[in-house]
């Protein structure tokens, strides 16, 4: 065991465990243990189970989001400040101050890295699991929770005649066809979410100011690599791994796709659209009470109202106004 | 010292991160430093953008780790590296947090790698502003 596989081990004994879990769950309502779809559902159930624990984290996220429209005047002038740098280090000192600012009123939008750092040994442990199937197979061996009969079990299940354990490369004993055409569709599918997802993220809730920066221009770069990364690293994937990608990347776009939604960033083309729709159902936009709002909208009334601009009056014409009107 | 430099050519000009070994025993003894920085840099060009901005500090996590290794080498590097991702959690309120100083010098600007530059914008804005004194300014920046 090196390194690596010693850092992995709980994280390997916790995929194979939950695998277990939902098999012997899925078995106890009926379905054939042996069946193909039954350990499908296992590998769809345990990246449900990854995703629903980092939920409590997005929810904070979104509560300290919400939190940003107090420091909103205070962000403004900073943004003023930096208005037109668009150079690295001038991006670097506005983050600088950003983070002082976070800080200073304690609310910070940010995600934080840990927790994605720890999402990353969970997905090279199952990955682990997983391609270790075949080998504990055929050395009869127990994989951490899962026992040797369980193993075989899992090793020799097909879905529409492809075995879980085959990659695009390596089609294996079972029907050939079915690897392919399924190794593929979830090849186009993974890229496609992940595709779709970036994309989402860059273009519509990004401020404008923001999509000045060099990072910008990286992450459009990252964009239309990634589906090719995808593509290649996926022909070498296990079918059953290839299901969990599939699975988290659907998920990460629909969480995605609700929180642009309803909490898209200051200034992103995300923000008007959810204004518009705030304005169809005749609410005010976010971050105003409907009072603020009425006052603006009057204010805009009135001088488009105006028109022209009065012209100066004199004081002592000004006598003879009221004195006419008054008259 | 007349550098009518703009911070962006200084920036341009930045040495890489890389802690150049001088003969055999010391390229040994600096390759995890070096393969550290490698993959710090390969991380921060692949992954990195995947994510966009998550990290609740400035520098962020991976800004931090790169300069880290840059600065205290392999094993100090590590530490620091872990005890700041262990702080980057989202109960914890980010701000402002700099690699301590110490390990590498950098005697001026011009041979400031990037990274630490990066980390330290305001030094070569300073720089840029005001020339003579600069050079105290730096060190003192760069110590903080």
């Amino acid at each position: 065991m090196n390194f690596f596989d010693i850092i992995l081990f709980p994280f390997r004994w916790i995929v194979s465990a939950v695998l277990w879990v939902f098999h012997e769950l899925f078995t106890a309502i009926g379905l054939d243990p042996a069946w193909g779809f039954t350990w499908v559902l296992s590998i769809v159930g345990l990246t449900l189970v990854m995703r629903t624990l980092t939920i409590p984290l997005f929810l904070k996220q979104i509560k300290s989001m919400r939190g940003m429209q107090e420091l909103q005047p205070e962000m403004a002038k900073l943004q003023a400040k930096y208005k037109g740098k668009k150079d690295q280090l001038s991006r670097q000192a506005m983050a600088e101050e950003q983070m002082a600012l976070y800080k200073e009123h304690g609310s910070n939008p940010f995600a934080a890295c840990l927790p994605i750092i720890v999402q990353m040994p969970i997905f090279f442990a199952l990955f682990q699991v997983l391609r270790s199937v075949p080998k504990a197979a055929e050395n009869n061996e127990s994989i951490h929770v899962l026992a040797p009969n369980l193993v075989h079990q899992f090793n020799d299940s097909t879905i529409f005649g492809a075995p879980l354990f085959s990659t695009l490369m390596e089609p294996g004993s079972g029907n050939h066809a079915a690897t392919i055409t399924l190794a593929l569709i979830m090849i186009v599918a993974m890229s496609a979410t992940q595709f779709i997802t970036q994309r989402q993220l860059t273009a519509r809730n990004m401020s404008d100011s923001a999509k000045e920066s060099p990072m910008y221009r990286q992450q459009q770069m990252m964009l239309y690599l990634f589906p090719l990364i995808f593509a290649i690293g996926g022909i070498n994937f296990p079918l059953g791994v290839l299901i969990y990608w599939t699975v988290s990347n659907l998920w990460s776009m629909g969480q995605q796709w609700w929180v642009i939604r309803n909490n898209p960033t200051k200034g992103s083309q995300a923000e008007r659209e959810l204004n518009e729709r705030r304005a169809a159902k005749g609410l005010p936009p976010v971050g105003m009470t409907k009072q603020q709002h009425e006052e603006k909208l009057a204010e805009q009334r009135e001088r488009a109202a105006a028109g022209q601009r009065q012209q100066p009056v004199s004081k002592k014409r000004q006598r003879q106004q009221t004195k006419k009107n008054n008259g | 010292m007349t550098s009518p430099l703009t911070p962006e050519q200084i920036l341009a000009r930045a040495p890489h991160e890389y802690n150049v070994p001088r003969g055999v025993v010391q390229a040994v003894l600096r390759a995890p430093q070096n393969l550290c920085i490698a993959l710090l840099k390969l991380y921060r060009t692949i992954v990195s953008p995947l994510y966009g901005d998550v990290c609740r500090y400035f520098p962020s996590c991976s800004a931090y780790a790169l300069e880290a290794f840059t600065r205290h080498g392999a094993v100090r590097g590590l530490g620091l590296t872990v005890s700041r991702l262990l702080r980057c959690h989202p109960w914890a309120a980010g701000g402002i947090d700099r690699v301590p100083s110490g390990g590498r010098e950098f005697v001026s600007l011009a041979d400031t790698p990037k990274i630490v530059l990066l980390n330290h914008p305001n030094l070569v804005r300073d720089h840029a502003h005001d020339c003579p004194a600069r050079h105290h300014a730096a060190q003192g920046a760069n110590a903080r």
